[in-house]
């Protein structure tokens, strides 16, 4: 069985080729059925992200399976507009510490942040809802939210992440002397923008303006951040006094563009502003950048931000790395003897079948046969047997972590006769 | 006495500039900084306190004193401006442009006799023409020094590039551009009147080289002017027009003098 992953991150793929491929999380479970109705996948789960879309599958035939892999990325979830440059496919090992890394969200933009984690295991739910998850994707997914939790807990790169609050401050900082009694904006809603926003208030930012496209889920949200609701109509007119904008919309097209700004620009006689667009899609229209004193800075510009930061990190980046190739081993050795297991279930079950049919054969010749007595037996044989076997299936299993499974497998058959039972049977 | 003092404070004025490049905007560098460039002007008016003693009407007849002059002034105006902005980090910039203008000041006052003569010595509208020209100069220079550094970071805000340089936020910058700005261009303005008030005091024709470049520097300087005070205008054009106004306001200083035309 081959572990396989295609897809287009953030690292190879600008934003504005990515939010081509970006899929509701209402989309997934249906998408996953699709592809795992293919004969050349027999497990199969769908990431996507707003910094990732991503297919990870386990196959029996590798390179059909990656064919079919690459053209269901490009033109069922996109629209063919990546090329081979900007789509990777990575097998076997490399797909393990790939799916760490990301879950760890040792990948993400943000360095240490958790959003990621929940989005992964919301990917894997509609995976299981739609049976397209078995028993290999069900251990290697599992597998990977342990190793993130014990990267949080253990290294700590968490809680001195560098939030994508800490980024949205850092970089309001770099146009304002100080963020006191400014005004923000947040244009939607998401966990993201809401971090950001949060840090932004923490960093002395007096007034917030919810905008929703109804004024129920503004005032909702408002509520929560200490702010002010209006709805998303009034957009331009509160663009004329807020410092900072936060947008996290789910929309197909820019919800802001250069003719849009234009009369908050003049209302704001050359005050900077400082657009966040976090939206994939994007929510605002890049050419938006050109007017003066705006700042437009979408989820690449802010992973160069953030990118820029994160060599002060590597101390914690270093224990995580190990951590998660810990676990890489732990579920590659766990993988080795996947091939192993009807071997050894077939032989535990021949050696305990002919110790049962021998203590069958003895029984009538002892004094007391009853079945208590015949049932101490068996227990006595399968002790035995289990003995025997014990020291066999330990070497057999460390030589399939080293390699060497398959042969190994494929001695025990012939010596113990279990493919002429086979034939036999 | 004097030259030693006036190449101390240009020896601290480079420290300051360095140290600045070295440590960034916070913290102790930062404080070093001020400080460095704080003892340099202390020294630098010792110096300017001597000379004044040896000869009283020398600091504004020289060419290379009165940018000595210039150079101490850049530097007090912009201490006195940390209590209005907090943007410590042109004072790193201010330490080198000073230590270096104070530093071939003091050259060519010790090894090299002014050939071109300056402004001659004349009664109090020579005083109040060079006192207003230089501190205006002064002011001007902090301004342009902000203006580029404002035009450096919008750019590399705009185009998301790696800073190259420790600046202050692009709000702080303006602030200090607006402030040395406003004080700056109405000094200049009066060092324009009390100019033509001192030629027409002794008779001759104020249209030198001198005047017309100095007049050609204050027409410039109207346009960042009206954009900012009348227009409340910020950002980038306004921060063109001051550097821009100080390139035509230093030649109408030095390179007019330098290609001989100036009188």
């Amino acid at each position: 069985m081959n572990l396989l992953l295609v897809g287009l991150n953030h690292r190879t793929t600008p934003v504005a080729i990515r939010e081509r491929y970006a899929v509701a999380p209402s989309e997934f479970g249906g998408l996953n059925e699709k592809l795992a109705r293919s004969p050349d996948i027999d497990e199969v789960v769908l990431i996507s992200t707003c910094n990732r879309t991503e297919l990870l599958a386990v196959s029996r035939a590798q390179e059909s399976a990656l064919e079919c892999l690459h053209a269901f990325l490009r033109h069922e979830l996109g629209d063919g507009s990546a090329g081979p440059s900007h789509i990777y496919e990575l097998r076997d090992a490399d797909v393990v510490m790939h799916l760490f890394r990301v879950a760890a969200s040792l990948d993400s933009m943000v360095l240490g942040e958790a959003q990621i984690l929940g989005q992964i295991k919301a990917a894997y739910r509609a995976g299981v809802a739609g049976r397209s998850v078995g028993p290999i994707l069900n251990r290697l997914l599992q597998t990977a939210f342990r190793a993130a939790k014990r990267v949080r807990s253990e290294t700590g790169l968490g809680a001195s992440s560098v939030s994508l609050a800490r980024v949205g401050v850092q970089l309001a900082r770099e146009l304002f002397e100080s963020l006191d009694g400014k005004t923000a904006l947040l244009i939607g809603a998401g966990e993201m923008a809401e971090s950001a926003l949060r840090g932004l208030q923490d960093a002395g930012v007096e007034s917030v303006v919810v905008l929703s496209r109804t004024l129920e889920s503004a005032t909702r949200l408002a509520k929560r951040l200490s702010g002010r609701p209006a709805s998303l109509e009034a957009l331009q007119t509160e663009l004329g006094t807020a410092s900072v904008a936060i947008s996290s919309v789910q929309v197909d097209r820019p919800i802001l563009g250069p003719a849009d700004l234009e009369g908050a620009m003049q209302a704001r006689r050359g005050r900077p502003l400082l657009l966040v667009d976090l939206g994939v899609p994007r929510n605002v229209d890049s050419a938006v950048n050109e007017i003066e004193n705006v700042y437009l800075y979408d989820l690449d510009d802010l992973e160069e931000v953030a990118e820029r930061g994160r060599a002060q990190r590597g101390a914690a980046v270093e224990p995580a790395l190990a951590i998660l190739s810990r676990e890489r081993d732990r579920f590659e050795a766990w993988r080795a003897h996947l091939p192993l297991i009807p071997t050894i279930r077939e032989l535990v079950n021949h050696a305990n079948h002919l110790a049962k049919l021998e203590v069958r054969r003895v029984a009538p010749d002892l004094e007391d046969a009853s079945p208590a007595r015949q049932e101490v037996l068996e227990r006595v044989a399968e002790g035995i047997v289990a003995k025997l076997l014990h020291r066999p299936l330990e070497c057999l299993r460390a030589e399939s972590e080293e390699g060497g499974g398959p042969y190994y497998a494929e001695a025990l058959r012939r010596l113990f006769g279990l493919e002429l039972e086979d034939d036999e049977e | 006495m004097t030259h030693l003092a006036c190449e101390l404070a240009a020896a601290l004025y480079l420290a300051a500039w360095v140290v600045g490049a070295l440590t960034g905007t916070e913290g102790r560098g930062a404080r070093g900084v001020v400080w460095l460039l704080g003892v340099g002007a202390l020294l630098h008016a010792v110096g300017f306190v001597d000379l004044h003693r040896q000869t009283p009407v020398v600091p504004l007849e020289s060419f290379p004193a009165a940018l000595s002059l210039i150079a101490w002034l850049t530097v007090v105006a912009y201490l006195f401006s940390l209590g209005i902005a907090r943007i410590r980090a042109v004072g790193a910039w201010v330490g080198g442009v000073a230590g270096v203008i104070t530093l071939l000041a003091e050259l060519a006052l010790r090894w090299v006799q002014p050939t071109v003569p300056g402004p001659q010595s004349g009664g109090a509208w020579s005083h109040a023409h060079v006192l207003l020209s230089t501190a205006g100069f002064s002011l001007l220079a902090l301004a342009s020094l902000a203006g580029l550094a404002y035009l450096t970071k919008e750019r590399e805000l705009k185009y998301k590039r790696r800073p190259r340089f420790v600046l202050p936020s692009l709000e702080g910058l303006d602030r200090f551009e607006h402030l040395s700005l406003s004080l700056g261009f109405p000094l200049l303005s009066l060092g324009v009147v009390t100019g033509f008030v001192w030629c027409a005091d002794r008779g001759e024709s104020p249209w030198t080289g001198h005047t017309l470049w100095l007049l050609g520097a204050w027409a410039v300087y109207l346009l960042p002017v009206g954009r900012r005070v009348v227009r409340q205008q910020r950002g980038r054009l306004p921060a063109r027009g001051v550097v821009l106004g100080f390139v035509v306001l230093t030649f109408s200083y030095i390179g007019v003098r330098l290609l001989g035309t100036g009188a």
